[in-house]
C-alpha cells in the first residue's frame, strides 16, 4: 500500500498533473482538453496522463478517434486518510502542549 | 522520485513565544505533550538542545514501546525550529523534516508546524524547493463529492 502511494504522491507533485486532475473533477475530459491550458503537445500531456494513470488517479477510454479521461477518486482518498492520520497526530500534540500552557498560567510556579 | 508531501498545522496560544517555543526543548515539559499519548507510559525523554544534537522520547504503549528520534537542524529561539524526525520502526535513512515557525500574535503567539513526508527530502540542503499544502485534502474532498 504504501509504494502506491509513493506513486500517488509523485504523481500529484506536479503541478500540470494537479491542474489536470482539477479539470477533471468537473467530469470527462480528452486528452486534447486536458493539454490545451498548458500549452503542451498531445505527446506530452499523454506523458502526465500515464504517470496519472499508473498512480490509479485516473483511467482512461477510447471514444471513437478521441480518448478521454475520467477521475477515479478511491486512491486519492487513500492517500488523504494517510495524511488526515499525520494531521491529527500534531493537531493532539499541539492540543496538549495548550493543555500545559493553559495549566502552568493557573499556577504560576512550575 | 517521490515529491514533497507536506503538512501543515497551525495554532494560536495565549503565551508569549518563548513560552511556547522552550516547552520543546524543555524535557520536563516535552515530555507531557510530545509523542505522549493517554494511556502511555513516558519512559525517556532525551533532548539534547543544539544544532546537530539529538532527542530520544520513548514511550510505554500497550503496543510496544514506542520509540521517536529527532535531530536538530535549525534552533533559533524564539521563531524557529527545525529538526529530522522519524519514529520505529522507520530506517536510520527515513527521517522526516518538521519545521516550527512561531510568530508574536497580539498578546500570544501562531505556532504553524509543518511537517515534510517525503523521507528523501532529509537528504535536501535546498530550501527553496516549496511544497504543496493540504491540498490533496481539498481534492479528495471535492472529488469524493462528484463520484
Amino acid at each position: 500500500m504504501v509504494e502506491r502511494l509513493d506513486l500517488t504522491f509523485a504523481a500529484l507533485a506536479d503541478p500540470t498533473r494537479r491542474a489536470m486532475l482539477a479539470s477533471l473533477a468537473s467530469g470527462e475530459r480528452s486528452v486534447g482538453e486536458l493539454a490545451a491550458p498548458h500549452a503542451m503537445s498531445f505527446a506530452g500531456a499523454a506523458k502526465h496522463l500515464t504517470v496519472l494513470e499508473r498512480a490509479g488517479l485516473i483511467e482512461r477510454r477510447k471514444a471513437g478517434r478521441q480518448q478521454l479521461c475520467r477521475l477515479k477518486a478511491e486512491q486519492l482518498g487513500e492517500a488523504d486518510r494517510w495524511l488526515r492520520q499525520w494531521e491529527n497526530f500534531w493537531t493532539g500534540t499541539l492540543d496538549r502542549l495548550e493543555a500545559i500552557i493553559l495549566e502552568d498560567q493557573k499556577e504560576p510556579k512550575k | 522520485m517521490t515529491g514533497p508531501v507536506v503538512l501543515t498545522v497551525t495554532r494560536d496560544f495565549a503565551a508569549s513565544p518563548e513560552r511556547v517555543f522552550d516547552a520543546w526543548l524543555d524535557p520536563a515539559v516535552a515530555r507531557h505533550f510530545l509523542f505522549a499519548t493517554p494511556d502511555g507510559e513516558m519512559l525517556t525523554c532525551e533532548i539534547d538542545a543544539r544544532v546537530g544534537g539529538r532527542g530520544l522520547i520513548v514511550e510505554r504503549r500497550t503496543s510496544g514501546d514506542a520509540h521517536h528520534h529527532l535531530q536538530f537542524e535549525v534552533i533559533e529561539r524564539p521563531s524557529r525550529l527545525v529538526f529530522l524526525f522519524r519514529a520505529d520502526p522507520a530506517e536510520e535513512g527515513q527521517w522526516t523534516r518538521v519545521s516550527i515557525e512561531i510568530e508574536s500574535r497580539g498578546d500570544g503567539a501562531r505556532l504553524t508546524l509543518t511537517h515534510d513526508m517525503d523521507p528523501q527530502w532529509a537528504a535536501y540542503e535546498d530550501q527553496t524547493r516549496k511544497g504543496w499544502t493540504m491540498i490533496l485534502g481539498s481534492l479528495a474532498r471535492t472529488f469524493g463529492e462528484n463520484s
